[in-house]
């Protein structure tokens, strides 16, 4: 019996022991957590307020931004690219959500030192589907299948003081631009400019009289973050904070003048191309403080 | 000495589990309600843990809400429910041609008219952003009594405008009334009327609303074509410089046609609203600001606008085409406002509609498992 009690003893003793050191041992990888914020002008962006002047000097303001980013990388030292699975591949940010500005991502990272982010802003040919998201808030990103399906990159929404001195809403949308024939008188092929702003974007109408959509033009593009340095360790955290710069879609290399673009873009690839070439230099990433 | 203690203690547990297999026998589970996901709408319901759906609960909850005894009073005079206003031929609203409610403006049993006019009962499973024109009904409001579908029921039943109603007395007499106690043991295991579940049925009842078999569903999925003025109107609803309405009233990515969120339209330049949003958010940006209702069989919605100020479809066409007004609180989205609107012709103004009359469900408005039911429990 004594004997018994020894041997039931022993043996809890031992599988105790094991599961210490089991749980002594880091687990492999770590995890990032990537905060995401919005400035302007090197501040926390504040929203419904003429606080802020572009490049092309417009009073402007800021109501809410809602954007998606996909197909993150991390760039070791080596040059080795580490990919996220597909589950952690599309990630919505709304200015309204607190929620979304706080990515943990689930998949743990190979330790070491790193030297480079890549993602695309928006979302690439693949990705962009129609129907890929059935649920709120993504899915009132959808952009229409006439324009070309799938969904916004991007929702800026704001207003401006025009040269008459009125406050304009303007809706710097992001998505897959369109290409129209051009037998008759077109987008394409029309001169912009403040006097005929609204002719142009308040003229765009479907059915016969319009000339009809010929193509598409994907316009996300690809961010590449090669200023940074950031460590991942063995069962530790990493913290990295994503910063939209937004008075930077209106400037470097393009002035974007809302005077001449107007409300609406969506169906103005011209003004959607200049707002994504000024995309490069709109993100930026670093270590959290 | 321990099988003294050992028979007595397997008694009880013989005991104890004889006593929970003649409760389990006496009260069977209810039976799941089983929502089937129309194609493209979204897959997030929104249903309380506290108030999961049965098709117990689903069908006391329809006789509910069709019992004018809702109001707690006996008396023919008296009888008023929620499909007192809430008819089902007119989207679940009174409906603009009302022999009562004229032009649409429900008046409660007390002949005090609502604060706003109606908004409909449809496919409101899929809400999660607030119920109301303001939306001062949501989930994570800070009073417990305004969170959810539930709390709507609660407060149309003692709504002033509304039923007028007392909840006490309105439990005391479903307990009165033959087969009511029997079908709250089947939904909730106990025939004990209370009001929270009364609460809980109708709502249950009001979730299984859904609308999703239009002609444009049925264009969606490639069972139809649309003619070819539902498809100019089609894409005049879904094009910034056409209609622009997607943005607020969704489309074929976003088959609710609502975001279900709120939005200052450019009705007004001054506001004077007490439940306008602001009310519940507020943010001074928010002032005259309300929800973008579903335009499912909206043809049938009327009158329109949280106030009602428009009576027909072509009257709230012609307003986002002319009349739309500039102040500092409309929408960003309403971004061609200094035009006065969206400046359609006449024929697109038709194509318009035409393509929002596709969103008309005719299977819904007659369906009989939405519909009143042929007798009620003390009536077999």
């Amino acid at each position: 019996m004594l004997n018994k009690r020894y041997c039931i003893l022993s043996l809890s003793l031992f599988l105790l022991a094991a599961c210490t050191l089991d749980k002594s041992e880091p687990e492999s990888g770590g995890l990032l957590v990537l905060n995401i914020e919005h400035s302007v002008q090197q501040n926390p962006l504040v929203v419904d307020d003429f606080l802020y002047t572009n490049e092309a000097g417009n009073n402007y303001m800021v109501t809410e931004i809602q954007w998606f980013f996909s197909d993150m990388e991390l760039i070791d030292a080596s040059g080795n690219t580490f990919t996220f699975p597909e589950a952690e591949q599309v990630f919505y940010v709304d200015t309204d959500i607190e929620a979304t500005k706080e990515i943990k991502f689930k998949t743990r990272i190979p330790a070491g030192n790193y030297s480079g982010i890549r993602f695309i802003f928006g979302l690439n040919e693949q990705k962009n589907k129609s129907n890929r998201f059935v649920n709120p808030p993504e899915s009132f990103m959808f952009w229409p299948e006439y324009l070309g399906g799938g969904y916004h990159y991007m929702k800026l929404n704001g207003k401006w003081i025009n040269p008459d001195g009125l406050t304009e809403p303007f809706n710097f949308h992001l998505g897959i631009g369109q290409v129209y024939e051009t037998n008759n008188q077109n987008y394409a092929s029309y001169t912009f400019g403040e006097a005929n702003c609204y002719e142009h974007c308040e003229g765009y109408r479907p059915g016969s009289i319009l000339p009809s959509v010929k193509a598409f033009i994907h316009n996300y593009f690809q961010v590449n973050i090669d200023d940074i340095s950031f460590s991942v360790a063995d069962g530790k955290q990493t913290n990295l904070t994503l910063e939209m710069k937004v008075e930077n879609w209106f400037r470097n290399p393009h002035t974007y003048n809302h005077n001449q673009w107007g409300g609406s873009i969506m169906q103005q690839q011209d003004a959607m191309q200049m707002g994504c070439e000024n995309g490069h230099d709109v993100f930026q990433v670093k270590p959290s403080e | 000495m321990n099988r003294y203690f050992l028979f007595p203690g397997l008694i009880i547990i013989m005991l104890l589990s004889a006593c929970r297999d003649k409760k389990s026998a006496e009260v069977p589970e209810p039976t799941p309600y089983e929502i089937n996901i129309p194609f493209a709408f979204p897959s997030i319901l929104n249903i309380p843990e506290d108030n999961p759906m049965t098709e117990e609960g689903v069908q006391l909850g329809r006789y509910l809400f069709y019992d004018g005894r809702l109001s707690g009073r006996t008396h023919p005079d008296s009888l008023m429910t929620c499909a007192t206003c809430h008819i089902q031929a007119n989207n679940f609203e009174a409906g603009i041609d009302h022999p009562v409610f004229e032009g649409g403006i429900v008046h409660g049993i007390t002949g005090k008219t609502t604060h706003h006019v109606m908004l409909p009962l449809t496919n409101l499973v899929w809400n999660r952003s607030g119920y109301g024109w303001s939306g001062f009904i949501y989930p994570e409001n800070d009073q417990p009594f305004y969170r959810n579908l539930e709390d709507f029921v609660w407060l149309a039943v003692i709504a002033e405008d509304e039923l007028a109603g007392d909840t006490t007395r309105v439990k005391e007499l479903f307990q009165e009334i033959d087969g009511y106690p029997d079908l709250f043991l089947k939904a909730f295991g106990s025939s004990t009327v209370t009001f929270k579940n009364i609460q809980r049925a109708i709502a249950q009842f009001v979730r299984t609303l859904i609308s999703s078999n239009s002609r444009f569903d049925k264009y969606l999925r490639g069972e139809l074509q649309l003619t070819q003025s539902e498809l100019n109107g089609y894409v005049l609803f879904t094009t910034e410089e056409g209609a622009d309405c997607f943005h607020c009233h969704g489309g074929g990515g976003n088959p609710l046609f609502t975001t279900h969120l709120f939005y200052n339209n450019g009705k007004d330049t001054i506001f004077n609203d007490p439940l306008d949003r602001y009310s519940v958010t507020g943010n001074p940006m928010h002032r005259g600001a309300y929800k973008a209702p579903t335009l499912r069989n909206i043809a049938l919605s009327g009158p329109y606008m949280h106030d009602g100020r428009f009576a027909t479809l072509d009257e709230v066409i012609e307003f986002y085409s002319h009349h739309v007004k500039l102040s500092p609180q409309v929408d960003p989205l309403m971004h061609h406002v200094l035009r006065g609107g969206v400046q359609l012709t006449t024929q697109e103004k038709a194509d318009l509609k035409a393509f929002i009359l596709t969103l008309q469900d005719d299977e819904f408005l007659v369906n009989p498992d939405f519909g009143p039911p042929p007798l009620f429990p003390d009536q077999k």
